[in-house]
């Protein structure tokens, strides 16, 4: 049979029955649109996850004290701890050829006091380095200036929270303030940067890495950033990391190191595995569905059965009558996949337009998925009522009845 | 096209012979017994005759009728059509032998009530992939062969009884096939409608359609060269009240 004249056939049978076929057709279009909003979405977490982690800085290692089992994740502490120090942070920086930057870091919460007004803040220590290896924006003055890490000068650098909060429309620049029980002076306002690995650096101070690790009497840095010279230099740096720590802390290796792109892959697999499970739900949705179209495929056989002896006497083979069938069936099952994948595509499209953080797009890979899983659902389901249309006996089924 | 077997009738020409049934038998099981629907019939139907097939109800005819048809196999013995013998051949090369060689016409007319009575008459050919240019032609053709050009494009639910029999028959030699079963096909006419598809068969039998009809009346088998007479599955007269029957 021609194919043109088999989806001519099948067509006009699928338009007797409108109502019967539109409801078929919504239950895989609403299947299809599930799978493809959530798939969307769990994409355009990926995404925003993978801007979030460009816009901390790039080749990123991060020095962690404290030995972790499993790589990728700060998590819990285990042997004897050493601290890691202002020292092993230059010592890095001095030993290890191909690290470009270091930046130690440690953190408290105070209170930020001027003029009266008082806000809890986050504050963090750490030196003139940090601004380059995490990609800090400066919108007022500057940050804090190049020094002797060890020494820490009473200069703060705040974030645009505590500016707006604090001072309002007062320029803070050279302005004394009060953290905790120190005394500071404000140099420099920071871009907004908004939440980044639980980090907010809007509503936090920077002081002077000495100086925080005495105003909160930390023995232990709370990290190190280090920037390596170039992605390709990773595995080398993280080699000579480790030397230069070992040879530090009686080859104890009591720190941990974490590559930016591990706790890229981490993340990527937990959105990953929740996309898959959600993805996972939805394709049940189109499952059911399947099943409306094997109900539909079964009722139409047994209605047409007459037809069927008609076109078996008339010289339809039997594979002829299989594929009359299954062609309904992948008609409803494409149907429904077209006007799944055009609402999912407009609820994608709307989204984005109101909620422009969100990289929300769609993906060409998950439509190709969702029409194959569509159709395949179609096929699957319709494979049963056609080959009993099929295997109908001739004679009986011209009698109207099998 | 040599027929291997004895001829039924050795007096006619081997290859003019269209139908050839030597000891056909169709047996059914319900439940323990055995009913002979089809007892070891034997006939030949030439090219051109007009037989009517006829018998009280459960005469096994319409079992007969479904052999002959190629919708059934037999249990035993040999179904030749023009030479070519038929019995236990594969479903799909039956359903060919369908497609090319036969045309049904049936009581309840048997046509698609979503489709035009012109569609009804293209569907044998679209399963056999004829192309559309020559569809159109042959629907064309068919359809003023039974007067019903002006009612090509109505459903059959617009159609009379006899102007939906006319349509069928239009279907059923649309692709030229060697016969016509035709069974009871003025069953569900009154006299008048019934009379017009009798007229409509004899005009394509003298065009030289083979015809084996069905039915149990006496005045439509009267119509026909030859009557056949069935009784529990056997043939009982072979010669009614034509002879012959050749056009």
């Amino acid at each position: 049979m021609r194919t043109a004249d088999l989806l001519a056939l099948a067509t006009e049978s699928l338009r007797l029955h409108r109502l019967r076929t539109t409801l078929t057709v919504t239950g895989i279009a609403i299947g299809v649109t599930a799978v493809l909003l959530l798939t969307t979405l769990g994409e355009a977490a990926k995404r925003y996850v993978v801007q979030e982690f460009a816009s901390i800085g790039t080749n990123l290692v991060i020095v962690v004290p404290g030995r972790t089992e499993t790589t990728g994740f700060p998590g819990a502490t285990g042997g004897t701890v050493r601290n890691l120090t202002i020292a092993d942070a230059a010592a890095i920086a001095r030993q290890a050829p191909a690290v470009r930057l270091v930046a130690p870091m440690s953190a408290g919460t105070a209170s930020f006091e001027y003029a009266g007004r008082s806000r809890d803040i986050r504050v963090l220590g750490t030196t003139a380095e940090y601004a380059a290896v995490r990609n800090v924006a400066m919108r007022l003055g500057s940050f804090l200036p190049p020094g002797d890490p060890e020494r820490g000068a009473p200069a703060a650098v705040i974030g645009s929270t505590v500016q707006r909060e604090v001072f309002g429309n007062e320029n803070p620049l050279g302005r004394q303030v009060r953290i905790g029980r120190w005394r500071f002076r404000v140099i420099g306002v920071m871009e907004e940067s908004g939440q980044s690995f639980g980090l907010n650096t809007d509503d936090a101070a920077m002081v002077p890495v000495a100086t925080c690790l005495r105003m909160f009497d930390q023995p232990t840095l709370f990290r190190v950033a280090v920037q390596v010279r170039d992605a390709a230099l990773m595995p080398e740096a993280l080699g000579q990391i480790r030397d230069v720590l070992l040879r530090r802390h009686d080859n104890e290796e009591d720190f941990t190191l974490i590559t930016q792109d591990a706790m890229l892959a981490t993340f990527k697999a937990v959105i990953d595995a929740l996309t898959a499970a959600l993805a996972g739900i939805a394709a049940v949705s189109l499952a059911v569905a399947g099943i409306g179209i094997m109900n539909v495929m079964l009722v139409s056989v047994s209605e047409r059965t007459g037809e069927i002896g008609l076109l078996k006497a008339l010289g339809a083979r039997r594979r002829q009558i299989l594929r009359l069938f299954l062609t309904e069936a992948l008609l409803l099952a494409g149907g429904g996949a077209l006007a799944g994948i055009v609402a999912g595509l407009a609820i994608v499209f709307a989204g984005a337009a109101t909620w422009p953080d969100l990289p929300l797009r769609p993906s060409p890979t998950w439509l190709a998925v969702v029409s194959v899983l569509a159709l395949g659902a179609g096929l699957l389901f319709g494979l049963m009522p056609a080959r009993r249309a099929a295997r109908l006996p001739a004679a009986e089924a011209l009698r109207g009845h099998a | 096209m040599t027929p291997a077997g004895p001829p039924a009738d050795p007096g006619r020409a081997a290859d003019d012979v269209v139908i050839r049934l030597e000891h056909l038998t169709r047996l059914y099981r319900v439940g323990d017994s055995e009913v002979r629907a089809v007892d070891d019939v034997t006939f030949d139907v030439r090219r051109g005759e007009f037989v009517a097939l006829m018998g009280p109800s459960g005469s096994g005819k319409s079992t007969l009728l479904n052999l002959l048809g190629c919708l059934d196999t037999p249990t035993s013995g040999t179904y030749r059509l023009e030479g070519e013998p038929v019995q236990g051949l594969t479903e799909d090369r039956l359903a060919h032998v369908r497609q090319r060689r036969i045309g049904f016409v049936f009581q309840a007319y048997h046509l698609v009530a979503r489709m035009t009575a012109a569609r009804n008459v293209e569907l044998p050919m679209l399963f056999a992939s004829v192309p559309p240019a020559v569809r159109r032609e042959r629907v064309a053709r068919a359809l003023a062969a039974v007067g019903l050009t002006h009612r090509a494009h109505h459903r059959p639910d617009q159609l009379s009884g006899g102007e939906r029999q006319r349509v069928a028959i239009a279907r059923a030699t649309v692709n030229a096939p060697a016969i016509l079963l035709a069974d009871e096909p003025t069953g569900n006419l009154d006299t008048h409608a019934g009379a017009e598809i009798v007229a409509l068969l004899e005009r394509l039998h003298r065009e030289g359609l083979t015809i084996v009809l069905v039915t149990h009346d006496p005045s439509l088998g009267g119509h026909a060269g030859r009557l056949l007479r069935m009784r529990d599955g056997r043939i009982l007269a072979k010669d009614g009240p034509g002879t012959g029957g050749a056009a």
